[in-house]
This record gives C-alpha cells, structure tokens and sequence, in this order.
C-alpha cells in the first residue's frame, strides 16, 4: 500500500448549532481504495464529505486531503477532487452540453478540451441525442449521469460519490460501477457512501461504518465479517443498534390493521 | 443583452482581477447566469406583468415601462426649472432610481443573492468565495444597471441639452453609482438582519419584508404623482443645510450641480466627493471584509433543514390543535375538514403564497384609505364607502385565484391516488379556509374604518356587501376552471387573467350600483340581506357539489 495516505481525519469534530454531529473521526485512506462510507440517516456521512472537500471550515480537528490542509488549502483540494451529491440540483435550464461547459470552465479547462471531453463522456452514457436538450425535461437516470460526468469532468484524484447508483437503469448501474473499479485499478481513491449494502459489499475494497458521529467499524468486508460472519446488510443494523427489525416488521402490519 | 454584459465585463477584467477575483470563472459563472435568466420563466420579475414565452422580452417591456415612466418624471421635473433650483428635482430623481433599485434588490433578487442552488454547484468547485461573491454582484448589478438606464435615459437627453454633454454624462455616471450603492446597503442590510435573525429565521423575515416592500411598492404609485404635483419644490432653491450630507441622494444631485451651474463651492465640492467615493468606498469594503462572512453565512442556510425537527415544539402543536378546532366549527364532513385544515397550514408557511396575496390586500386597504383622505371626489362622496367595500372584493379574489397554485404542484398526484369521492368537499373546505383566513381578517378592517369613518348605521351596508362579495368570490370559483388546491404550476396560470379581471370588474360595478340603488329605498339592504345570504349559501351547496368531471386534473 502507498505509505502516503490520501485522506486524513484525526478526532474530527463538528456541530451545528448545539447539536454535535461528528463526535471525533479518525481515519486515514490511500490511494487506490475504493472505501464504502456507510452508517444510517443523519449519522454524520455527508457532513464528513463536506468537510473533506472544505465546503464546512468550521469544524475542529485535523482534515489533510492530498497532503493538504483543508482548512487552508480548500480550493487547492477542490481542484483536484470530484464530488457527486446525492439527488443535488443542477441548473437544468441549461442543456448538458453547456452545464458541463460551465463547469470545466470552473475547473479553468480549455473550452475546446472541454467539449471535446464532454461530447465523448455524454455518447459513452448514451446522452449524445439529448446533448443539446434542456435538462428540464430529464429524466432522474439521465440527470445521475449529467452528475456524474460533471463530478468527473476534470479527472479528480480523489473522487467523492454520495448514492451515485440512484435513478439509473440496470445496464448503467453496471456501466458506472465498472467505472468505479476501473479508477481505482487507475490509482484513483474512491469515497462510496451509499445505503444500498449489497452494492457497497461488492464494490469496496473496504468498508467504514459510522453511526452517530462515530466510527464503528472499519477494515474489508472480509475482515468485518470475520468478527461476525453475516452479510453486511445484517452486519450494518447489528452495529448501528437496529437489530430485530423483524419484530418492528411485525408491529408496523399490525398497526397497520388497526 | 447577454452579449453585451459579457462585453462590457469584459473591457473590466482587470477591474475584477484587483479585486482578486478569477477572471475566467466569474465569466463563466455570470454567463450562466444570465443564459438561463433569460430560459426561466422570470419568477422574481413574475409580478410586473404576465410573461409569454421567452421571458427576456418581458424584461425588456418592463425597461420600457421604466423609460417611459421615468422620461415623464424627468420632462416634469428636468425640463422646466431654471438650473438654480434644480438641486431638489434631481434629489428626487435620485431618489428614485436608489429607491427602485433597493425595491428590485430586496424584493426580486433576494432569491438570486441568497441562492443556496449554488452551494451545491459551485461551492464544491475550486471557486474561491470572493469569485462567487463578485459574480452575484455583477449579475445582480447588470440588471440594476439596466432598469437605471432606461429610467434616466431620458433626462440625460434633457440635460444634454440643456447643459451640455458634460452633465449629462456626469449624470449618468451618478445614477450607475446610485445602483452600485443601494447594492451596498442591501447587502449590509441582509448582514444586520442575519446578525439579528437565526438563519433559519431569515428567509421568513425576508419574505415579510417583500410583503411589505411590495405594499410601499404599490403605494408609491399613488403618493408619487401628488409629490411631483406640487409645483412648490420645484420654484424656489434650496438652501443647504447640515444634514443633506447624510442623505445619499442630496449627494448624487449636488454632484451633478457642480457641472450644471457650473459651481465649486465647498458645499458642493463635498457632495460630489461623498457621490463618487462612498460607493467605491462600499464596493471595496464589501470584498475586503463581507465577502467570507457573506458566503459562509448563505450556505449555513441550507443546513436548516437539520434543525427543523426541534422547531416543532409544543407551543405549534398546540396550534394545531386550535386549526383544529376551528375546521370543526365550519366544516360539514371529514373531507371538507382535512383540506379546511390542510389549506390553513399550507397559506401560513407557504412563502410563494404569502407573497402574492398579503400584498395585494394590504394595498387594498392603503388604497381605499388613501382615497377617502384626497378630498373631493370620490372620496367626499356618499357611494364611496360603498365603492370600497366592493372594491375590496377586488383583491380577496387574488388569494382565492392563488390557491391553486404551488411550487409543489406535482405533490397534487395524491388527489388522483387517493379514493376521495366527493372532490367538491376538498373545493369547498379550502375555499373556505381561505374565507375564514383571509377575508373575514380584511373585511373587519376594512368595514371597521368604513364605520368609523361613516357612521355606524353604515352596518347594513357593510353586512350586504360582505355576503354580496362571497356570493362574488363563490361565483367565481364555480364559473372558473375548478382545480384541486396547490395542484398547479405557477407558469400555467398566465392566461386569460385580463379578461378575468375586467370581468369581475364589471360584475362588481353592476352590483356595487344596485346596492347603492337600495340604499335609496328604506330598509332596502334590510331586505336584500336574506336574499344575498341564501344565495350565498345556495352557490356554496354547489360548489361543494362538485364533481370530478368539472375538475381539471393536470
């Protein structure tokens, strides 16, 4: 393994207002990992990214992204990261072709370099028919993947992604995940944060759990569930303290019949 | 007009390179901006007029307007007064153009300064903040800049000619200063305000101050043409006084005398200096130390979501209860009771909502108050408290024509979903929420300065008016397309609104007159009460008897 780590947390803290929603992250990630950040709702998971690509600097702790410091650093991180929010907007009067446009022309690419990019990744996702129509009309799929490319344009180092499977069709679920691999085999470092456990399972090369603010468990699928031998599905609600989900199951019908 | 903002941004590169702003970005993020301006169908200039299709054109109309307002103020006020005594003209001229611009900043662009859209597309780019803080700046100015121009186009012909191309354009630099210093105050005033306000406390402020901004709005309409009546302010000079040098106007206009006269006295020597500093002063200001403040504070604003859980505390649930509780006092069936309650809480916190309706009723009163006050005419008259009330009527109609419409019109699939069988008792619980809510509220006030002012042997009147106006507003609703509350697109309510309007208007002429012909019979609206409430009645035993084939779905 690359003895320099990627990215760095040590005791990371945040809160907003009075609520602390990170109660001390450690963690340290190198280049190449595909790492699946998972935990429940509200356990703090965009909140960490968010930090990592210094969108919050009001946090306390130590956050070192590519060797930088992202409190002082975070358009120098930001240059050479890509993120992809879940469910985020875009300005979706624009057509695809100019938003990417747009956004390369943040990233201070050449505009021809730019469409000449854009143009080929739109074709590779089977966009080149609405690369000139108003993303008004798409749909969720089609939006994911203008998101996606959008997050990518650049060819970050480090690649944040936040339910990127959400909306697509099965062919390009296949389509993005095989992309996935393929950048981290290309030494690209990964953060996957998702709920859908199945996916997370086979597409990490390791998993974090974190759950109110915390980490609680970190190493490879293998390596969790050699402590517990389930799924990580199971694995998931045994630590996040929501086991007997079937008893729930059962009230939930019969609240349902009353 | 994208062009040609592009262009000129431009020619100041290095301007913004100064300020330390990335060049290349701030291009690229104003183009954007403007490009899809000029797509979206213009929401924050939506109450000018109705728009069709592109909407840049709309916007351009709306320049029009501004010129040819703008263009009679200045022949009045520019054209005619010896150049001693054009010191308060101009002030006033000035004043104008800030208090328009401030008016446009606050209520059409506090959705374009606090666009948290932005947080999520921009802030995880390499931007830094002072980038995306000169980018608003230019896109919001770019359009100030162009309402100031059109509403002094006009007076810098007139003082072209009348003193020389140097005044004028002299003139012209002030008044695009004036913009660039009420874009100061703005924001310094959405500073305090969130200095004071907990941000998720903000947005409801904001929009309370739209509401009340629109009412001035409306309302200068009718305070501006008497101001500009009085021929006094424009006869006599003025003589300088100390406190002149704190209103910003009285600096802009002394600045421009200095040319015109041509004069360099202190006191205007100290007017011009204050006019061209202060808003470079403001600008450099802004950037050097709100611009991180700024941004940090806006995209604190999405984080609300988070804490609203906590809001939810008892003091609202007992609130509930009490909407509750009132639904049940006037509602028959269940159905009618749900959507009674459900439009209750939607029109409360729905800020769209609030924004298109409280305006239109607070200028309702301010205009019947401001009439009964002119003297002479109308307001002297004995048909006017009759012409009031019904007038009134006028503006109740905007809210019931609003309740169809919501940001979140596509949430309305659940009327389709669900089983309901009798859709008209939907209709008629949230038509009269609305009268509970609204009109009931306004009709108060309005029949109480009626009385107070009239007489209260008025209450007849005042009572047949109240149910002739629900007969109305009941009329109204059953003859309209009838649409399930909050089920439609806010674009797609643009058509055939005149003709409604001057519709109702004659049917509210028609019997605001036979009331008035039964005031002259005795005991005539005594007698009309019964008839009109029964009718009332009638009309909402129909409307609730609605069915799903009158019902347009979308």
């Amino acid at each position: 393994m690359n003895p320099d780590p990627v990215i760095q947390l040590q005791n990371l803290h945040k809160s907003y207002g009075s609520s602390l929603v990170l109660k001390g992250i450690d963690l340290s990630v190198s280049a190449g990992q595909v790492v699946g950040y998972i935990g429940p709702n509200g356990a703090g998971k965009s909140t960490t990214i968010k930090i990592l690509m210094g969108m919050l600097p009001d946090y306390s702790g130590e956050a070192v992204v590519l060797g930088m410091d992202v409190k002082t650093q975070s358009i120098d991180i930001k240059r050479r990261v890509g993120y992809v929010p879940e469910n985020a907007a875009l300005y979706d009067t624009l057509t695809p072709l100019e938003y990417l446009q747009f956004i390369g022309q943040l990233y201070e690419l050449d505009l021809a370099h730019i469409d000449r990019k854009a143009l080929d990744l739109l074709r590779l996702f089977q966009l080149s028919d609405h690369a000139n129509a108003r993303m008004t009309t798409f749909s969720k799929g089609m939006r994911q993947k203008v998101l996606l490319i959008s997050g990518l344009l650049h060819n970050p180092d480090v690649i944040f992604l936040d339910e990127p499977l959400s909306g697509l069709d099965a062919n390009a679920v296949v389509l993005v995940k095989e992309i996935i691999r393929q950048l981290a085999n290309d030494g690209k470092t990964i953060f996957y944060s998702s709920h859908l456990m199945d996916v997370v399972e086979k597409i990490s090369d390791r998993i974090i759990i974190i759950n109110q603010g915390q980490v609680i468990a970190d190493g490879t699928f293998a390596e969790l569930q050699h402590q517990r031998p389930e799924s990580l599905e199971q694995l998931f609600s045994e630590l996040t303290g929501n086991e007997g989900q079937t008893s729930v199951a059962e009230e939930f019908i019969n609240t349902l019949k009353n | 007009m994208v062009t040609i903002i592009l262009w000129v941004l431009d020619r100041l590169k290095s301007l913004f390179q100064g300020l330390g702003a990335d060049y290349s970005q701030l291009h690229a993020i104003v183009q954007v901006k403007l490009t899809m301006d000029s797509r979206r169908s213009f929401v924050s200039l939506g109450r000018y007029g109705k728009q069709s299709g592109e909407s840049s054109n709309n916007f351009i109309r709306i320049l029009a307007i501004y010129a040819i307002i703008g263009g009679l103020i200045s022949f009045a006020m520019l054209g005619v007064p010896p150049k001693e005594n054009l010191f308060l003209p101009l002030t006033l001229q000035f004043s104008y153009i800030m208090a328009l611009c401030a008016m446009t900043l606050i209520s059409d662009f506090s959705s374009v300064i606090l666009d948290s859209s932005d947080n999520q597309i921009i802030l995880p780019r390499p931007v830094s903040s002072r980038t995306l803080w000169l980018a608003r700046v230019v896109h919001i100015t770019s359009y100030l800049f162009a309402i100031t121009l059109s509403l002094t186009v006009v007076s810098i012909f007139i003082l072209a000619s009348r003193f020389g191309a140097a005044s004028a354009l002299l003139f012209l630099l002030l008044s695009l200063l004036s913009a660039v210093l009420m874009v100061f105050l703005t924001n310094i005033f959405y500073l305090v305000l969130m200095k004071f306000t907990s941000e998720e406390k903000l947005r409801e402020v904001i929009n309370y101050f739209q509401i009340v901004m629109a009412i001035l709005f409306y309302g200068s309409y009718q305070v501006l043409p008497r101001l500009i009546g009085s021929e006094r302010l424009v006869s006599e000079p003025l003589a300088h006084q100390g406190w002149h040098y704190l209103v910003p106007p009285m600096w802009m206009a002394g600045a421009t005398e200095t040319f015109i006269q041509p004069v360099f006295d202190q006191t205007h020597l100290i007017f011009l200096v204050l006019a061209l500093i202060t808003p470079f002063a403001g600008l450099w200001f802004m950037n050097r130390f709100l611009t991180t403040d700024f941004t940090q504070k806006i995209s604190s604003i999405d984080q609300d979501g988070r804490t609203t859980p906590s809001t939810l505390t008892s003091a609202s649930a007992h609130r509930q209860n009490w909407v509750e509780q009132v639904a049940d006092w006037f509602t028959g069936n269940s159905l009618e009771r749900a959507a009674f309650a459900f439009t209750w809480r939607i029109t409360s916190r729905d800020r769209k909502f609030k924004l298109k309706t409280y305006p239109q009723l607070g200028f309702g009163l301010a205009y019947v108050i401001a009439i009964s006050f002119q003297g002479g005419g109308l307001g002297s008259g004995n048909f006017f408290y009759l012409f009031a009330l019904y007038f009134g009527g006028i503006y109740v109609m905007v809210a019931q024509y609003q309740l169809r419409v919501s940001d979140n019109y596509r949430a309305s699939w659940i009327y389709g979903s669900a089983p309901i069988q009798e859709p008209g008792s939907i209709l008629s619980g949230s038509l009269k929420a609305i009268i509970i809510k609204l009109l009931v509220p306004f009709y108060a006030l309005l029949s109480s300065y009626v009385l107070f002012r009239y007489g209260f042997d008025k209450i007849s009147d005042v009572l047949l008016a109240f149910s002739n106006s629900l007969v109305m507003l009941l009329s109204a609703a059953l003859l309209s397309t009838r649409t399930m509350p909050f089920s439609v697109e806010q674009d797609a309510m643009k058509q055939n609104n005149t003709a409604r309007g001057l519709l109702i208007s004659l049917v509210l002429a028609v019997v605001g007159f036979s009331h008035y012909g039964l005031t002259r019979i005795p005991f005539g609206v005594w007698v009309a009460l019964p008839l009109s409430i029964a009718l009332c009645w009638y009309l909402l035993q129909q409307y609730k008897k609605t069915a799903w084939e009158s019902i347009e779905m979308a």
